[in-house]
């Protein structure tokens, strides 16, 4: 019975081709919401992402997340290299600053200062350059950091540091190499562009040396903000990281376990990914009510058939088979062309237009279950009138 | 055929009471229908619309409880079946014919004819096997493969009689089987009927209000107002108690 059921399913083309479409769409929305905020999520991350040589984060104990830090004396990176098992540790610092625009418009940036020595946490570079042209004076990195429109530097020369005014609505470009920008009244010259991993939420960056950052904000007497440390062979990270926090007292994390902390910092504080998941429930709720309906529908339409049935002798257990089977194959295929769908449109949308989608493994799995659930729920609503069915509406006259 | 006093009866009901509604809506469907049915007859049951025949077949079939009265079908009291024996006695001995057909749309000719095996539990192999026979036997071999959309209201009332057949019932119960018909493909389907009754030991009820197929029956029931108001035989049938 149940080949006559998906054949029941599948008999009215346009009406099995509307519910796969339905649910394919549920399939998509779902998959594409969840990828999208995982897309965002590991974007908050990226810093550790991008420093995969480090195998354990070294920081300030209160801190747990890249997000919001504070920095450590300059001695912490000694200290943290006289533990036996690190193999190397290097110092970055994160400081957040405004820099000043040769027209005299201002940008926030992140500012990232790096090893001096190794060069241990500056990206690679645009334009076949290396980041060695980090040990000129005064050299910075910049990167848009997944923000658009805020790397604009004026376009003629007369807009460029005047002694009359501010020139601030002038046309512009993009900042080029050897353009110059202005922080705490000191100089820095764009010696290299990079595109690392966009941020989350999105900032520019400049990347400069460790000892350019003391150049840079005089002011600040701490500006060591993690130590990034390369475990020897015979220790795993999570001995070394357990090793550092017990000798230093300070908070010491394997990169996955950072990762971790950092989404997790997310989830709790971030109002923006509050935001966001209640955008995506929204979305989730109305793709799972088009599938519920739609089942519930056909399953609705189908009533005479059912009462046909029901009178030629088919028992309760056998329609509610029915209607499970074709609830539960009308689900599955839906979600694989909605899941299939996702990923093409997801990827394309990702490499072409930078958009923060990352299709983890939960995420399809979310999709399928997402609509397996609701497509069931639908079944066993639907099997409802089907069960309570009188078959002898059959006859004529009722 | 001939039948006699010394028949079997198939369907025994007496005063069968059935009501619809409660308090002031409250309306009686059924006020004590009696009748018997014998074996290898073909019965109809004639009446105007809203007199019961309806509510009295869906009662002897099985798909309706009664109010009041007892109904024996095929030796079995009705009152003392559980939910799930009605279910066993309508898929093992009873088919039936509607008049709209109601043929599953999506399912071949074949596949239609199958069901009831199916629903028995009948693999699919030997259920397809036995629907080709039956439908050749109603002369429909050739559309076997054809969808219900595809075959002319005969055609689909000839493939509604193979699957009432295919399991082969007792009891066969055709509701209004050719009022959907134009009165040639009527006759045929009749015929038809005709021809399963005179072949086997196959009880055939037809309700119906076509007056034009009376010829076929061996006995008339005449219905009104929720009761059998009169049975007789028909001419050329002899030795019925009328």
């Amino acid at each position: 019975m149940y080949q006559i059921a998906l054949k029941m399913l599948m008999g009215d083309r346009a009406k099995y081709i509307g519910l796969l479409l339905g649910i394919a769409f549920t399939a998509f929305l779902v998959t594409f919401a969840l990828s999208y905020f995982a897309g965002f999520i590991t974007r908050g991350f990226a810093l550790i992402s991008e420093n995969n040589s480090a195998d354990v984060w070294v920081m300030d104990p209160a801190v747990n997340s890249t997000e919001l830090t504070i920095n450590m004396p300059d001695s912490t990176l000694g200290r943290v290299r006289s533990v036996k098992g690190v193999d190397y540790a290097v110092p970055m610092s994160l400081n957040d600053i405004t820099a000043r625009f040769p027209n005299g418009s201002f940008q926030f940036f992140q500012m990232i200062g790096v090893d001096d020595a190794t060069l241990a946490g500056a990206p690679m570079l645009l334009d076949g350059r290396l980041p060695e042209v980090l040990h000129t004076p005064d050299s910075v990195i910049v990167d848009a950091g997944g923000s658009a429109g805020k790397l604009q530097t004026p376009l003629a020369k007369r807009d460029q540091w005047p002694f009359d005014r501010a020139h601030l609505n002038v046309p512009t470009r993009e900042l080029m190499l050897g353009d110059e920008l202005l922080v705490n009244d000191r100089r820095i010259i764009i010696s290299g562009r990079s595109k690392t991993i966009p941020r989350f939420p999105p900032r520019p960056l400049l990347y400069t040396t460790y000892s350019n950052v003391t150049h840079l904000l005089p002011s600040e007497s701490r500006r060591l903000t993690f130590v990034l440390v390369s475990a020897q062979e015979n220790i795993s990270p999570k001995q070394l990281a357990n090793r550092i926090e017990q000798q230093t007292g300070l908070r010491a994390r394997t990169a996955s376990e950072f990762k971790e902390d950092t989404v997790h910092w997310f989830l709790i504080n971030s109002e923006d990914v509050g935001d966001m998941a209640a955008m995506l429930i929204l979305a989730m709720t109305v793709g799972f009510g088009v599938t519920g309906v739609m089942l519930y529908m056909f399953t609705y339409e189908n009533l005479k058939q059912y009462a046909v049935l029901k009178a030629m002798g088919a028992s309760a257990s056998m329609l509610l088979g029915m209607i499970f089977i074709q609830a539960g194959v009308g689900a599955l295929l839906g979600a694989g062309m909605g899941i299939g769908m996702c990923a093409i449109v997801g990827e394309s949308v990702s490499m072409t237009l930078d958009y923060p989608f990352r299709m983890m493994w939960f995420t399809p799995l979310f999709g399928i279950l997402g609509v397996l659930i609701v497509s069931l729920t639908a079944a066993a609503i639907s099997a409802r009138p089907v069960l309570k069915l009188e078959p002898g509406v059959v006859f004529s006259g009722r | 055929m001939s039948l006699d006093a010394e028949k079997k009866i198939a369907v025994h009901c007496r005063n069968i009471i059935k009501t619809y509604g409660t308090g002031a809506s409250e309306v009686f469907a059924l006020r004590g229908a009696d009748l018997d049915v014998y074996e290898g007859e073909l019965l109809m049951l004639v009446g105007p619309s809203g007199c019961g025949k309806t509510t009295f077949i869906s009662i002897f079939t099985a798909l309706l409880s009664a109010d009041g009265g007892e109904c024996d079908i095929l030796g079995k009291d009705l009152n003392t079946l559980s939910s799930d024996q009605k279910v066993h006695l309508r898929a093992k001995s009873i088919g039936f014919v509607f008049q709209a057909f109601n043929l599953l749309p999506a399912l071949t000719a074949q596949e239609n004819v199958a069901v009831p095996l199916l629903i028995q539990g009948v693999g699919r192999k030997v259920a397809m096997q036995e629907a080709k026979l039956v439908l050749d036997s109603v002369g429909l071999g050739a559309r076997s493969s054809a969808l219900p959309a595809e075959l002319s209201g005969g055609m689909q009332q000839r493939v509604a009689i193979a699957r009432a057949l295919v399991h082969h019932p007792k009891l066969i119960v055709c509701d209004e089987p050719t009022s959907s018909l134009d009165h040639e493909s009527g006759h045929v389907i009749m015929k038809l009927l005709r021809d399963i009754v005179d072949n086997s030991n196959t009880t055939l009820i037809v309700v119906t209000h076509d007056d034009r197929i009376y010829e076929f029956a061996d006995r008339m029931a005449h219905m009104d107002d929720g009761k059998i108001i009169k049975i007789e035989t028909m001419k050329n049938q002899q030795g019925i108690i009328a």
